[in-house]
């Protein structure tokens, strides 16, 4: 037998698929069917201090090698999304990650107080098509120090959310000296989508955000490099993984655990296939458990 | 899976407010019957809308006027003009029945008119149940006509055939009618009487719902259905009336823009 189980910055997980953020929105109901499907942790939807219609269709372009998304953090905002993470609490038994969109310390906190029903925070810090949230803060690490330093002092448990554009590293660095607990990695990457024959942006939102097969070296590397530089901070290692394959490749990386978002399209069965093949990759390699995989690329 | 640009072949005004539109694919999407598609209609927006018939090449799509989007394409969008639609999304109708009987009120019906087709086709007794606000706002009736064993016309104001709703006529119809199906599509309070009666009597019954739907394929969650997580644009728009009367959300809740859960709009 492998143990599939992972501690993740103080967090025990069943097994280290986790359902990225964004994916399964904000329905109690979906995130029970991931966990009936098998997912070790959720993430919610990225929540705002106030709700946030989003953009106008259309907001997601398919591509054979991944998703342009442009939906522009819709949510119903701090307070809704307090209560749905109550009702996830009573119904799941997996840890629940909430994700949450702010732009000054005074703001975090106060959706962070909002919410309460969840097992960790994490700072998204990477959306890369709205403005003053998200990518922004990629371009200023000493407002994600800021906020990262008041929600550990008041007792968070605080993951941040990368993006692969950017000094990173920069952003992780200060995130690390405020005592954040783990990253995630990556979001999606700034990417756009004309129509040939409608000769017009197809995104309502103009400029979106490439997820899926396409951004998985990216996201490899970018874990492989935080790994590096701070191999006690655990990574949930976030992009493309369609298969066992992708996901075993950012745990040699150095991820503790692997998100899945744009693969789920295909179905909540995508949550079985990774973990069957994770599981039998470690048997027929003979390693005794996940963590004893996580950063080998490195030795 | 991108955009087909499609060709608009003709536009026929049904109704106030509601016009049908003859596309010419490029490519044919072998839709089925309660499967729909996103038109796209560059620099306004995209909105789903039910597949209403597909044949050799040619989308059929009735389009009522509601907001920004279906406004500009019935304002803007001529015959010879393009529009742009991805799909066929979501899961359709199924179609083993072997003497059905729809129900459909205002643009419900144009679902309903593609799977009546489909289903006489494959040689089942098809009889439908039509409800509008009065006779101007009666539409497909003579289509229907060409394709169901009966065709039973309801208006609220009385001003052609039953004095009512399509309910009230579906209850008088459906007692005697030995159906082995029922299949709806229009309002959800309007579905949900359907529903229930027609699970009461051990009768199967597939509805069409519809909820805002941003990405179509299932990633997002706006379209969700609580408590069970199902999502109206890919495990839906059809349902089978034991699952929606399960739902909390049948009936009673929609989710606005933001994914709040709100009242179902009238
Ligand atoms: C599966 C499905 C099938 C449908 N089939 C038909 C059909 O055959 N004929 C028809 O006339 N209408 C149909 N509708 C309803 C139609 O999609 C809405 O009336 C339309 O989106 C309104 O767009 P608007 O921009 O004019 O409205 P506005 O009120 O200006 O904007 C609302 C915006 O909300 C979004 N939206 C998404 N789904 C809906 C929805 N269901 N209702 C309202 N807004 C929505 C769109 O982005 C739309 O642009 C269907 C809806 C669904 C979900
Ligand atoms: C439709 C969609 C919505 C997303 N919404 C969010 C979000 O609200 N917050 C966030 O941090 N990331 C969001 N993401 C990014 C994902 O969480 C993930 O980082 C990215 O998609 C890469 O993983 P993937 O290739 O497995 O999809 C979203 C992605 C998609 C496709
Ligand atoms: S509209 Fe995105 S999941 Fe249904």
């Amino acid at each position: 037998m492998v143990e599939l189980s992972v501690e993740v910055a103080g967090l025990r997980l069943r097994n280290p698929v986790v359902v990225a953020s964004g994916v399964l929105g904000v329905s109690v109901g979906l995130m029970k069917r991931a966990e009936d499907a098998g997912a070790g942790a959720v993430t919610s939807k990225t929540v705002t201090l106030n709700p946030r219609e989003g953009y106008p269709n259309p907001v997601v372009y398919e591509l054979d090698y991944g998703l342009v998304n442009s939906m522009g953090l819709p949510n119903p905002g701090a307070e809704e999304m307090g209560r749905i993470l109550r009702e996830a609490r009573r119904v799941l038994g997996i840890p629940v990650i909430a994700s949450i969109g702010a732009s000054t310390p005074d703001e975090a906190l106060r959706i962070a107080e909002a919410l309460e029903g969840f097992d960790a925070l994490e700072l998204n810090a990477s959306c890369p098509h709205v403005k003053g949230l998200g990518a922004d803060l990629m371009s200023d690490p000493d407002a994600v120090y800021g906020i990262v330093s008041a929600l550990k002092s008041s007792g968070y448990r605080v993951f941040l959310k990368l993006s692969p554009h950017g000094d990173y590293l920069a952003v992780a660095r200060k995130a690390y000296s405020a005592g954040v607990d783990g990253f995630t990695a990556i979001n999606t990457a700034k990417a756009m989508v004309i129509d040939v024959y409608a000769r017009k942006p197809v995104l309502g939102g103009v400029v979106g955000g490439l997820s899926g097969r396409a951004i998985h070296p990216i996201a490899v590397r970018v874990v492989y490099e935080l790994h590096r530089e701070f191999p006690e901070v655990p990574v949930i290692g976030t992009g493309g993984v369609e298969g066992w394959v992708e996901a075993v490749e950012l745990i040699l990386a150095g991820a503790s655990a692997v998100g899945v978002g744009t693969a789920l399209k295909r179905g909540f069965e995508v949550i079985g296939e990774i973990l069957g093949g994770i599981e039998r990759y470690l048997r027929d390699e003979g390693f005794p458990s996940v963590e004893s995989i996580v950063g080998l690329a490195h030795k | 899976m991108g955009y087909t640009r499609a060709r608009v072949a003709e536009v026929l005004d049904l109704a106030p407010s509601v016009k049908m539109y003859i596309l010419e694919l490029s490519r044919p999407f072998g839709s089925q019957p309660g499967q729909y598609v996103m038109v796209w209609l560059p620099g306004v927006g995209e909105f789903p809308v039910s597949v209403a018939g597909e044949k050799g090449g040619a989308l059929r799509l009735v389009v009522a006027r509601k907001g920004r989007a279906t406004g500009y394409m019935h304002e803007r969008v001529a015959e010879g003009g393009y529009v742009f639609v991805r799909g066929p999304l979501g899961r359709g109708f199924r179609l083993d029945a072997r003497k059905a009987l729809l129900v459909g009120g205002g643009y419900g019906a144009a679902p309903l008119l593609y799977l009546a087709e489909r289903l006489s086709g494959a040689g089942a007794t098809v009889h439908a149940v039509l409800g509008f606000r009065s006779r101007e706002h009666a539409l497909l009736v003579e289509d229907f006509r060409r394709v169901a064993g009966e065709v039973w016309v309801a208006t609220e104001d009385g001003s052609e055939g039953f004095k009512g709703t399509a309910v009230d006529l579906f209850e008088r119809v459906f007692p005697g009618g030995g159906y082995d199906a029922v299949y709806t599509c229009g309002k959800e309070l309007m579905m949900e009487k359907v529903v229930r009666r027609a699970v009461e009597a051990g009768v199967r019954v597939q509805a069409s719902l519809e909820r805002i739907i941003k990405c179509g394929v299932g990633v997002c969650g706006a379209c969700a259905l609580e408590p069970l997580g199902l999502r109206v644009c890919s495990d839906g728009p059809v349902f089978d009336g034991e699952t929606l009367l399960s739902l909390e959300d049948f009936g009673r809740y929609w989710r606005d823009h933001s994914g709040r859960r709100v009242p179902l709009p009238p």
